[in-house]
């Protein structure tokens, strides 16, 4: 007869790191686009590896041709932006290769492209990688679940839903 | 119903940044707010939206905007379009 009294729990999706590396807060970010959450809430990554693989089932929403940034709706319709490295959109893809299309269906895991982050650094940009939820505004609450060392494929955002 | 159209002459495009800085604008206002490349369309307050459309520099874009603030609207985003992309 308590069980009235028992808030109800919301559900959650979660997302996973697209890349190796070390997860930490968007305040970490040195860019204040990701790091007042103008595009959205979620978490950077500093990448120890250069593949970026896809963190949810989803559909490519754009793969930019500059291939610093993709951004994915998932099958839940999270909508997230994997943004390579800040201000790498100057290099124009050079040091990126891009494995998917705008379109493409994709799984989690799926390699969606590769980064020379060594070619990066050298040309004066920072490598890591904010993946945000575009739509953060759809949901309770979206939280960087995970700050530590993570494998691709490990959980780092937790989104609850309203 | 009121609109302009405007040349991109930022030579990125309507990359990550520029388009959650203009859907933050876009938010500012009550109106409709739509941005029209020719190729696609978008809601100017949808960040996925906005930045799916890939805007390039050279391209004309008409932005529409609907609604009861639609002069103050109309003014903003223009001035933001012309002070930044």
């Amino acid at each position: 007869m308590f069980q009235i009294f028992k808030k109800k729990e919301n559900a959650k999706i979660v997302i996973a790191s697209p890349v190796k590396g070390t997860a930490v807060g968007l305040d970490k970010v040195n860019d204040p686009t990701f790091s007042e959450c103008m595009l959205g809430k979620g978490v950077a990554i500093i990448p120890k590896e250069g593949k970026i693989y896809a963190p949810a089932d989803g559909e490519i929403g754009l793969m930019f041709d500059t291939l610093h940034a993709v951004s994915m709706t998932t099958k839940e319709g999270v909508e997230l932006l994997i943004h390579v490295g800040l201000d790498t959109v100057k290099l124009k893809g050079e040091g990126f290769t891009g494995h998917v299309a705008t379109g493409d269906e994709v799984k989690k895991g799926d390699l969606l492209l590769t980064v020379d982050l060594e070619a990066v650094k050298a040309a004066g940009y920072e490598t890591i990688t904010p993946v945000v939820v575009c739509n953060t505004d759809d949901y309770e609450a979206v939280e960087a679940s995970n700050l530590s060392e993570v494998e691709q494929g490990d959980e780092v955002i937790s989104i609850t839903i309203k | 119903m009121k609109s302009f159209t405007y040349v991109i002459k930022d030579e990125l495009g309507i990359h990550a940044r520029p388009a959650g800085m203009l859907v933050k604008e876009a938010k500012n206002f009550q109106s409709t707010i739509t941005i029209d490349n020719g190729l696609k369309k978008a809601d100017a307050s949808k960040l996925m939206a906005v930045m799916s459309m890939g805007v390039k520099c050279g391209q004309t874009v008409t932005v529409t905007v609907e609604g009861e603030d639609e002069e103050a609207a109309l003014n903003g985003i223009q001035s933001f379009f012309e002070n930044n992309l």
